[in-house]
């Protein structure tokens, strides 16, 4: 499958399962995307560390340093799973994986070369050497524990916002 | 459940489950959904060859399950976990009741785990003091009205929204309400603190990697990974037969596991912890503790009734489980209901205490389609009955019924003179019993079919 049609295939999947998607064609354009998505936001968290964190621009007045206190996480996240709508955090190289499950928003730019058809390509990328904690997230926090009623946002994130970019 | 060793009191707690229609009404709808979303999920995906492959890595574990166990503890403690290995309930609950003591520990959140409510470990840990809040929210649910889990994976689906409302209004002092998402977010509020004040987090795993110490932890709600990532404690108990041989085993089981379980393609949150947080890390707990429980697993592992050990706790046999499908879970008044909860409690809790629940089967086959590991639960549930009647289990009244049905029907004379018995006799037997089993047996033909064809 080539990377197109994987991307699509995640983007479609992603979207199935609850969370919002967007393809962006360049850095510009993530960008536009990003501040229309944050317009509203009250208090922002971002790792600021990846290249395309660093690249992005956070209104400086909304930054808020703890995820634990802010409204929105953004942050580049490692990859994500075509196969599974799954889009994958780990704790390689300091990354904070729990940012993106304590804030009610969880806004992920994913590099678009790093989204892998399936659940063993991702993994046959580390082999033995597993980082301490990978997680995929597939889609909001939900519940159906009452009832059987859907219910978005439990513990982690009620919207989740994937952003594809190059 | 209770832990003595009288028998389950199987028949009266179904008399008492069948006369509670709202019980029946939440099981039926409960059920229903989880089938439903279930067919859906697997339609037109290459399940055989899914089923064949997991089950074929699940026999290769227990094959060679001392050599798995070695390995995963040495993959564990290389990621710098420490392992203990635990022989039965008593000692694992020893064991982390002195992990959390020896650090202090005032408040535990954990994760849904069935092991720890096998070993009875939350009223072990209250007793020495030690807050312990379940944080799924059907866990929670049920946590707060003192009540069992009445399914494995969606422990309060017996009960309804106004009950839910009432609980969370007296016990937690919020204004009443029947709405789903308002409640939930009470839980997300009250529980979020406990998140962020808890000393410790206490999980189970459904798998763990033999080649890489790792534990790999679902959910749907955050919670498990709240548990896992937030205290600076983490303490995981799960049984031996959990394991995985490699992380190459793992893409099977993901496809497998949620969709078997409730027909999604994947939980929301799949979690795999190597380790606790490593110098360079900003995730995970600064100390990872394994508790590697038996429990009776060696023993069955060397018996005729190894194989219910494939058991993946999908829940997919409760759902289609025509017996479960009408009473519910707290009938079999076992930590394990069900289907491949009838084996797990006659192996785990002996055949004394668990007999009556042996009869809490159709013997069907829907469990074992639906079984994504193929665990072999018709065969396994009629040797379970052949060994409680060896052993002495059957009722005399049933004992000597079938000795007698055999020696009737084993003789073509004594058959026929039994039809004709029956049928002369159909009339009072009715008038006796009035009401109940009796009365919805046909009433026997004049002409039996076998004279028929003579």
């Amino acid at each position: 499958m080539n990377n197109d049609r994987v991307v699509s295939l995640f983007m479609e999947n992603a979207t199935k399962c609850g969370a919002e998607t967007f393809r962006a064609a360049g850095l510009d354009e993530a960008q536009r995307l990003l501040d229309d998505l944050l317009r509203n936001a009250k208090s922002i968290f971002c790792p600021g560390v990846g290249e395309k964190e660093r690249a992005l621009v956070i209104p400086p007045e909304k930054r808020e340093e703890d995820y634990r206190e802010a409204s929105v996480c953004v942050e580049e996240v490692f990859g994500a799973v075509a196969e599974t709508g799954s889009i994958v955090c780990s704790s390689e190289g300091g990354r904070v994986v729990q940012a993106g499950l304590l804030p009610p928003h969880h806004v992920a730019i994913v590099p678009q070369e790093r989204i892998y058809e399936t659940v063993e390509d991702l993994f046959a990328l580390w082999g033995q050497d597993i980082p301490t904690n990978v997680t995929l997230e597939t889609g909001p926090s939900r519940t159906a524990d009452i009832e059987l009623t859907l219910t978005i946002g439990v513990h982690g994130p009620e919207r989740l916002t994937i952003i594809v970019a190059p | 459940m209770s832990s003595s060793r009288e028998a389950i009191t199987f028949r009266a707690n179904v008399q008492k489950a069948l006369r509670d229609p709202m019980l029946r009404e939440a099981i039926k709808r409960a059920t229903d959904t989880f089938v439903t979303k279930r067919t859906e999920g697997i339609a037109s995906l290459p399940m055989e060859e899914w089923r064949e492959k997991a089950s074929t890595i699940r026999m290769k574990v227990l094959d060679n399950l001392p050599q798995y166990v070695e390995q995963f503890c040495a993959s564990a403690e290389r990621a710098g976990a420490k392992v203990y290995q635990a022989v039965d309930a008593e000692s694992a609950r020893r064991t982390v009741a002195g992990i959390l003591e020896d650090r202090g520990v005032k408040k535990v959140v954990k994760a849904k785990s069935m092991v720890t409510e096998e070993i009875h470990l939350n009223p072990c840990l209250q007793e020495r003091g030690i807050d312990v809040l379940e944080t799924d929210l059907g866990e929670y649910i049920v946590q707060l009205a003192a009540e069992a889990p009445s399914h494995i994976l969606a422990p309060a689906i017996h009960k309804t929204r106004e009950q839910i409302g009432k609980l969370f209004a007296e016990k937690l002092g919020v204004d009443y309400s029947d709405d789903p998402t308002v409640l939930t977010r009470v839980a997300r509020n009250v529980l979020r603190t406990e998140f962020l004040t808890a000393d410790a987090g206490i999980t189970g795993a459904p798998f763990a990697v033999a080649d890489t110490g790792s534990l790999v932890i679902f959910t749907n709600e955050g919670n498990g990974r709240m548990v896992t990532t937030v205290p600076r404690l983490h303490v995981a108990v799960l049984t031996i037969e959990k394991l995985l041989p490699s992380v190459t085993d793992l893409p099977s089981f993901v496809r497998l596991l949620p969709r078997s379980a409730t027909g999604q393609m994947l939980s929301s949150y799949v979690s795999v912890i190597t380790g606790p947080r490593k110098p360079g890390d900003f995730t995970g707990a600064d100390e990872l503790h394994i508790v590697l429980l038996d429990n009776g697993r060696w023993e069955i592992l060397k018996g005729e009734y190894r194989e219910i050990l494939k058991c993946i706790r999908c829940s997919a046999c409760l759902n289609v489980c025509p017996v479960y499908r009408a009473i519910g879970g707290h009938a079999y008044d076992s930590t394990y209901p069900g289907p491949m909860g009838i084996v797990l409690t006659a192996l785990l809790e002996g055949m004394e205490r668990a007999h009556p629940v042996l009869d809490a089967t159709t013997l069907c086959g829907a469990c074992v389609d639906a079984c994504p590991v193929k665990v072999p639960l018709v065969r396994l549930l009629c040797r379970l009955r052949e060994a409680s009647v060896e052993e002495g289990f059957a009722p005399l009244l049933e004992k000597r019924g079938m000795s007698a049905y055999g020696a009737v029907v084993s003789s073509p004379v004594m058959f026929a003179f039994g039809q004709t018995l029956a049928r002369i006799f159909w009339p009072f037997a009715q008038k006796l019993s009035g009401y109940g089993p009796m009365s919805r047996i046909p009433r026997p033909v004049a002409r039996a079919f076998r004279r028929r064809m003579l």
